[in-house]
């Protein structure tokens, strides 16, 4: 039980209440420094726990209970998966795996522990009496925070612990601590856990003006992208320069598939410059998808040829750091940043009165029904056309179709009920996976037979690796094939008359509205 | 868990002070330990300040209320973090009497303690001298029995005893026996003799042997673990390294 120490009481004079009443003993009960890690976006808290680190123990408690594992690290913890193993890694969820730990906040502490003693001399009660100072490692401000009291009982003694709670509640009247000394600190500096995920979370309004509510979504694009700017350039996960490319490609889609809300010769540009920004930022994903794969390449090899491909994680990380370097100084351009400052401009003017753009004024209702309902069709209609000998372009374009569909589903969201459109948007990504497994797959392997040529050239790779590279390529090309049988299968389940009646009573609700293209 | 409980036929043999500073340092390294005073003497939980009284007496704890809740109940807290005890009571001179009535007397304590599998790493039962039905429980309850031995020709003859009583008892046969030596006083000669001929008659003593020293009698004045107040004293060492030797010999 802890309890929050009014400012106006000093500690000292609380001990001195305390002593009035019982019989204490005082002692230091040290300082301490903790520092709390957690993922970029939280997924430690949402996992239900609290990672700290203080005296080179690393430990994990728990949100609900306040249970507690403990484990020795002396360094400051880096990648997630990179922990050694132990009760805390185990605590660990699944998908933090290939993030860093981020130091969130520091929180210094001095206690001083009385121990209040029966009439032997033994303690029954503990108390602790803490005072509180934070630092924030992102803005570098610090501050104190509310001293703290905490009552530990011992065990067998409730008796005791139930006299020291009566008095602090009702003779010196403190109150409950209800937020851990973490959250008062993020507090203190605006900030929550759990304030920052890729997940699109938009709570639109379908009365709105389609021209206001399409800034709102890209205002939100942008945070994000700008969220993850600086971890991107730093290299601290892959997750930063995902989720900036997921930012730049919904924002992409969003100003071709959300239309017509803007003249069009003020969106020209910033489709060209984010379009430059998807492009500037391809390589180093690209090395990242093949660095993270890596093991799994590894593991679909024979054993024996296993070792063969390490020279491939070589050539892969040789160029790692020559592209990581271009990425950053993509990101920290001039272009990239005339690029944001423009774009937030535009995204934070008010829209004009009136606009002679035709879809602007109408309720974004509208507009969503009409967009969706096009790309529905579109996706129906090209998937229909797939045939067992359709080119790979095809297929390719169905997967651009079936993509700005689930983007246009996930923005307008919030204004479909959301038991009907949740299970529409799962079904279609169980289609963009087939058609992503199929392309992605070929891309790698096409990719890879490059990287074999360059090796060979460059005089890095033996017979016995390019041997093993080829294997791997054929590996994939089967997954791909595999991929491409289960197209037709996977495809009937969106095209299926249900499904499709589904479609038509979420989207076809409004009148046709001639909203262009 | 781990059960372990320090025993000897005779009494004043250092037993109750190798209890207690082996749980005090078990719990120090981390381990929750629980230490259970078996003794009606009640000297270990004098050493920790507590009240020598179980609601109910022995008679309760051996009847239960709700299943495996008995011992739950009685457990107090130490100073020590990490350190639990279950106080001796005045009525356990009597437990003797009351196992022979409940069914199945030997297994009584281990009954008791199942319930608590996962709350303590370590147990250390207390055990009263002589041997009789209490003790006997104790022992098919314990994992391991760590025995003090005065390096005298007497205490010699209470752990040929003992070691008798084991053997013709099928049950205990396979029961780990942890000898050390114990009060020992390197001035005496009989006790330098003894201590180089008993290990070579029985083997499994064990290396560490605890000096006699006054800073172990103060733990009555001090009424705390010696480790506690007196760390680096050579008493307090040897436990620290009789409790590592003990750890070591024990199964993983």
């Amino acid at each position: 039980m802890e309890y929050l120490i009014p400012d106006g009481l000093s500690a000292e004079a609380l001990e001195g209440e305390l002593r009035a009443h019982l019989s204490c003993r005082a002692e230091s009960a040290g300082d301490s420094e903790i520092g709390y890690y957690d993922t970029f976006d939280w997924a430690l808290y949402a996992a239900g726990g609290f990672l700290s680190q203080s005296s080179e123990t690393l430990r994990w408690t728990s949100r609900k209970d306040a249970s507690a594992y403990a484990q020795p690290l002396e360094a400051q913890p880096g990648l997630a998966r990179d922990l050694p193993s132990g009760p805390v890694r185990d605590q660990l969820p699944p998908e933090a795996a290939i993030r860093r730990l981020l130091p969130m906040m520091r929180i210094q502490t001095t206690a001083r522990l009385l121990r209040v003693l029966d009439e032997n001399e033994k303690t029954v009660v503990r108390v602790l009496v803490s005072s509180h100072s934070f630092e924030d490692p992102t803005s570098g401000r610090s501050g104190d925070l509310a001293a703290r009291l905490r009552v530990q009982g011992v065990r067998g003694y409730d008796d005791d612990r139930e006299l020291l709670v009566a008095l602090v509640e009702s003779k010196l009247g403190l109150v409950k601590a209800e937020t851990p000394l973490l959250c008062e600190a993020l507090r203190r500096v605006g900030r929550v856990p759990g304030d920052y995920s890729s997940k699109l979370d938009l709570k639109l309004e379908g009365a709105q003006r389609a021209d206001a509510v399409t800034k709102q979504i890209l205002a939100t694009l942008l945070e994000t992208l700008e969220a993850n700017i600086q971890g991107t350039i730093a290299g601290w996960d892959t997750e930063f320069l995902h989720d900036l490319r997921v930012a730049t490609r919904r924002t992409r889609s969003a100003l071709s598939q959300i239309k017509p809300v803007f003249p069009e010769e003020i969106l020209a540009r910033f489709k060209e410059e984010f379009a430059w920004v998807q492009q500037a930022t391809g390589q180093v994903r690209d090395l990242d998808v093949y660095l993270l794969a890596f093991d799994d390449y590894q593991a679909s090899l024979p054993a024996e040829l296993r070792p063969k491909l390490e020279p491939l994680r070589e050539f892969l990380l040789a160029h790692y750091d020559q592209e990581q370097a271009r990425l950053a100084q993509a990101l920290q351009s001039e272009r990239f940043r005339v690029l944001l400052g423009a774009w937030r401009d535009f995204l934070q003017t008010p829209v004009p009165s009136t606009s002679i753009v035709p879809g602007a004024m109408q309720p974004i209702k509208a507009v969503a029904d009409v967009r969706i309902r096009r790309m529905a069709k579109r996706v129906r209609r090209e998937g229909r056309a797939i045939r067992d000998d359709s080119h790979p372009e095809e297929l390719h374009e169905l997967r651009k179709s079936c993509k700005k569909l689930r983007y246009l589903m996930e923005f307008f969201r919030s204004l479909y009920p959301g038991g009907a459109i949740k299970p529409l948007i799962k079904q279609l990504k169980v289609l963009l996976d087939q058609l992503g497994d199929y392309q992605d797959l070929a891309v790698q392997a096409h990719h890879l037979e490059d990287v074999a040529e360059r090796m060979h050239a460059e005089g890095r790779a033996a017979p016995a690796t390019l041997l093993a590279m080829g294997a791997l390529v054929g590996g994939l090309l089967q997954r791909q094939q595999a991929a491409r049988d289960g197209f037709s299968e996977v495809f009937a389940a969106f095209d299926d008359p249900q499904q499709w009646a589904q479609y038509k009573a979420l989207f076809w609700t409004s009148e046709v509205h001639q909203t262009g293209t | 868990m781990r059960i372990l409980a320090t025993y000897n036929i005779k009494g004043g043999v250092g037993k109750t002070a190798a209890a207690v500073n082996l749980a005090y340092l078990a719990a120090r390294r981390g381990e929750r330990t629980l230490l259970w005073d078996l003794d009606p003497q009640a000297a270990a939980t004098y050493y920790f300040r507590v009240e020598p009284k179980v609601v109910g007496g022995g008679q309760r704890l051996l009847k239960g209320g709700k299943k495996g809740s008995a011992l739950d109940d009685v457990i107090k807290g130490t100073d020590f973090p990490g350190l639990d005890l279950v106080p001796a009571d005045f009525s356990f001179r009597n437990l003797d009497l009351m196992l022979e009535e409940a069914k199945g007397s030997t297994k009584q304590l281990r009954k008791l303690l199942r319930p608590l599998e996962d709350d303590y790493d370590v147990v250390f039962l207390d055990c009263p001298p002589s041997i009789s039905l209490v003790s006997e429980s104790a022992f098919r309850a314990s994992d391991a029995l760590l025995v003090p031995v005065i390096p005298t020709t007497l205490s010699a003859r209470t752990l040929e005893q003992l070691l008798d009583f084991l053997a013709s008892q099928e049950r205990l046969a396979t029961l780990k026996v942890l000898p050390f030596f114990s009060m020992v006083d390197r001035r005496k000669r009989l006790h330098l003799e003894s201590m180089a001929e008993l290990p070579i008659r029985w083997p499994q003593f064990l290396r560490t042997s605890i000096p006699y020293a006054s800073d172990v009698e103060r733990m009555g004045v001090h009424r705390m673990p010696l480790p506690a107040y007196a760390p680096l004293s050579p008493a307090a060492v040897a436990y620290q390294s009789l409790w590592g030797e003990v750890r070591a010999s024990l199964p993983k």
